[in-house]
């Protein structure tokens, strides 16, 4: 019995010691709660790093910290933030060369200072430009600063970019400016991997928040700014917390207990989250759109997809309304376009086809596609058949594939699926390996589609080609002043209804529960996210 | 049993080095890279981007190479640095490493004392209403998914009774060691919960075996207690298969906690490796595979210790 004691208290002991290894002497960073205003958010993941631009999450966390000359608003729209103004050409900002290359003038803040004190200047802004333009910068979009061919540096707080050509896109980038005195001198692979600014010990920005504190796989913690530049007054919270809860049950638990201030959650939950007292459940609008994509990549697609009658035939039979609002229990918008309602770029004037399915069949029977004996349709002997490939985990997407499957086969479409794993989807994806599937692309605020519809875009990946959106979506990234650009985008989304390329079915909602303690709270679908203006945020009593 | 110690622990040195080869290929082989984690997000990525991310990790290059790299980096202690946050893999798990013991150590202890008191009185009053009970809810226990139990006690204790955390593993402002056993609390009851249901049936059936036998007809005869035959005679001697199993659960209870780290937000290892796994940030997942490895054969050695320390009929040569 006596070695039996030792074995437990042995085994006791080691759990103990594990146990006690977790409750050490509290960080003595961390504040206490009375008095202070402690912002608390149900954050969905753990972010890789802080460096905005190597992160290859959305970066709102970020954005507490750091500040870009521009940041979007709620009303999907570019604003300055370390640029006073935007340059246009109507401010005189922007200057025609005779070479056909620009200068674009960028007036800077001139009271701002880094969080350790050292001047914001024009500096940081040309070091920026020359580490996310660098091979290896890890930059989602750095092609779109590959257009700057200087950065010049009149004074302290002016900055001037020449440009090669027109990018109609210019006011969409530097959303984020590193700090040169911190990072300057070491190599872009150097700044890619380095720990004391992906960790935040020397992460210094301009915003409204300090870093103070990243709790592996639990929480990020940042603290108020005294000295923020918009005022002394601002910002109106003393603390954020951001707290890690992946899993969504989880995270729409968390806020009933009412130890959260905000979270966003799945539009699913909704109905359920619209009972939690003290908060509001709002259905912000994202700039993200669900879609059915038809590939072109593979022969079997070809002879299936290529003629757009016969893609418009397929989209005759598919019933976007019952999907918004059964599916989806109403959550969301039904969509008609790429860009979304929110942006002043967007043509509410496009009408996809409309859920008929009688006119499906006579529109494919016209097409010498004729139903067979096993109720599939048929042509030159092969079948209406093709494969959607589905995303592992993605719920909300496999249910709407399935309603789709449903639909097509009531008018003579054999569907069938393939499910992979995020990662393997991902590659088949790129690599053309498949034949539809619904998909979702997240735009920033900036209306550019050109990558993704133009023939040969980067972003391309059903192999859709049409001369005349080519025209139209070139035509409006040449276009800097805004009634230009949006002709041509009102055009290319017209354009891009009428070649059937793809099927647009809703506009992704991100519900997010906000305590009703928040104030100057203003959702944003835009990949800036709802902190946009955390600055102005308060918590009341 | 020194010997025999030193020689398992020989032994581990080329199974370790197997295994390694085994977990790099099978890592590698599953499809789509770490370039994945740049289109999760689903905006547009300049191609240019993803090839030369790809260049800097080194995935671009034969899978030979990459785990020659490994492997000559690993043997000198360095495990590589993550894909995705650019840290040193070994710093990595060694932040993570005390959470997921905490957890795992409490899930332990938790499990062993009430799995023993539920086996022992089961066994003790066979066929009481207490045995069926028993009977009844360990089928529920093994029966029942991980994550199922886990909102259901969070909606039980942390929504409607409000009287403990359901996420991480401490509120940020409030340290305290009260705090942060109350969050310890219902991943700790959730995680050993299948061990509990699994080990008192087993332990009950052990007892049972026990109880009819000739020492303990004998030990009752001599007059002792029954206190003392049960607690002395009898456990003892039940534990023995028990305590074996017991340890090599340690391994799976590590594994286990993948579950109940994700839905609990516990910062832990499980956790981490899920993270790893989407990312398909490889140096990441070979880290932990290979220490989930190193525990599971660690634990089969403690095993075999313990059966020989507990019956002496057991010899190491």
């Amino acid at each position: 019995m006596n070695k039996n004691k030792n074995t437990f208290a042995c085994l006791s002991s080691l759990a103990a010691a594990s146990l006690l290894a977790g409750c050490g002497p509290a960080d003595d960073r961390v504040t206490a709660d009375a008095g202070r205003r402690i912002l608390r958010v149900a954050y969905e993941r753990e972010i890789d790093v802080l460096n905005a631009y190597t992160s290859q999450n959305l970066v709102d966390i970020q954005f507490s910290m750091v500040e870009g000359l521009v940041t979007t608003n709620d009303q999907n729209t570019y604003i300055p933030v370390l640029a006073k103004r935007i340059p246009t050409e109507a401010n005189g900002l922007i200057v025609h060369n005779d070479d056909g290359s620009i200068e674009m003038t960028w007036e800077l803040q001139d009271n701002v200072r880094w969080h350790d004190g050292e001047l914001f200047t024009s500096e940081d802004v040309c070091f920026t430009w020359r580490f996310v333009s660098s091979p290896g910068s890890q930059t989602y979009n750095r092609d779109q600063y590959l257009g700057i061919q200087d950065c010049l540096m009149p004074d302290e707080h002016t900055v001037v970019f020449r440009w090669n050509g027109v990018y109609g896109y210019y006011a969409s980038i530097f959303e984020a400016i590193l700090p040169e005195h911190v990072l300057g001198g070491m190599t872009t692979e150097e700044i890619v991997n380095y720990t004391p600014y992906n960790r935040g010990d020397e992460m210094v920005g301009t915003g409204p928040f300090r870093f103070a504190e990243w709790k592996s796989g639990e929480y990020i913690r940042v603290t108020r700014n005294d000295s923020y530049w918009r005022g002394t007054n601002l910002p109106a919270v003393d603390e954020i917390v951001w707290s890690f809860i992946p899993d969504n049950n989880t995270r729409l638990n968390a806020m009933k207990t009412g130890r959260y201030h905000f979270a966003r959650i799945e539009p699913t939950q909704v109905a359920e989250a619209e009972g939690i007292e003290g908060f509001e459940v709002h259905r912000v609008s994202s700039n993200s759109f669900m879609h059915l994509d038809l590939s072109l990549n593979t022969e079997r697609s070809r002879f299936l997809f290529g003629d757009p009658a016969a893609r418009r035939a397929m989209f005759h039979g598919i019933d976007r309304t019952s999907i918004a609002e059964q599916l989806m229990e109403g959550t969301v918008k039904l969509a008609n376009s790429p860009i979304n309602p929110s942006s002043p770029y967007h043509n509410p004037d496009i009408a996809q086809p409309e859920y008929d399915p009688d006119r499906a069949r006579r529109m494919l029977d016209d097409l010498d596609w004729l139903v067979g004996s096993d109720g599939v349709r048929s042509k030159d002997g092969r079948r209406f058949s093709f494969v959607m490939l589905n995303r592992a985990g993605q719920s909300d997407r496999i249910a709407l594939a399935q309603v789709i499957q449903a639909q097509l086969k009531a008018i003579g479409i054999e569907v069938s699926f393939e499910t992979l794993e995020s990662a393997a989807w991902t590659s088949r994806w790129r690599n053309g390996d498949w034949e539809a599937m619904v998909s979702a692309w997240f735009l920033s605020a900036d209306p550019s589609i050109t990558g993704q519809y133009l023939c040969n875009g980067p972003n391309n990946m059903t192999g859709m080609c049409d001369p005349e959106l080519d025209e139209l979506l070139l035509g409006s990234d040449r276009a800097l002043d805004f009634e230009t650009r949006k002709r041509y985008l009102d055009l290319a989304q017209v354009r891009l209804a009428e070649t059937s390329a793809m099927l647009p079915i809703y506009y992704n909602v991100i519900p997010e529960v906000v305590s009703q303690r928040i104030s100057n709270y203003r959702g944003s679908g835009t990949n800036f996210g709802s902190f946009w203006n955390l600055y102005e945020w308060a918590l009341e009593p | 049993m020194m010997a025999y110690t030193l020689r398992r622990l020989l032994q581990m040195i080329p199974l370790l080095f197997g295994i390694s080869i085994v977990l790099f290929a099978v890592i590698q082989a599953a499809p789509g890279g770490p370039e994945g984690a740049l289109l999760e997000s689903g905006r547009f990525i300049d191609p240019a981007v993803i090839d030369a991310y790809r260049e800097r990790l080194g995935v671009d290059r034969p899978i030979h190479i990459q785990y020659f790299r490994w492997l000559t980096a690993a043997v000198s202690g360095d495990l590589g640095t993550s894909f995705s946050t650019t840290r040193p893999v070994a710093e990595m798990i060694a932040e993570r490493l005390p959470a997921t013991l905490g957890l795992m150590g409490s899930a332990f202890v938790l499990a062993a004392v009430v799995s023993i008191l539920l086996g022992v009185v089961s066994a003790l009053r066979q066929y009481s209403w207490f045995d069926h009970l028993g009977t009844g809810l360990s089928f529920v226990g093994i029966a029942m998914p991980v994550f199922w139990l886990a909102l259901i006690l969070q909606l039980v204790f942390g929504v409607w009774l409000g009287w403990l955390p359901i996420a991480g593993t401490e509120t940020v402002g409030d340290s305290s060691l009260g705090d942060r056993l109350a969050h310890l609390v219902l991943p700790t009851v959730v995680l050993s919960f299948n061990y509990i249901a699994g080990w008192s049936r087993y332990l009950r059936s052990s007892m049972l075996g026990v109880l009819r036998a000739d020492y303990v007809r004998t030990a009752r005869a001599k007059g002792l207690p029954e206190r003392r035959v049960v607690g002395v005679h009898a456990l003892r001697n039940a534990l023995i298969p028990l305590l074996s199993i017991m340890a090599l659960n340690l391994s799976s209870l590590f594994s286990g906690a993948v579950i109940t780290e994700t839905v609990f937000a516990w910062p832990g290892i499980g956790r981490m490796f899920v993270q790893g796994m989407f990312a398909r940030d490889y140096p990441l997942l070979m880290g932990i595979l290979m220490l989930g490895s190193l525990m599971v054969i660690i634990f089969n050695l403690v095993a075999d210790l313990l059966y020989g320390y507990l019956d002496p009929r057991i010899r190491y040569d």
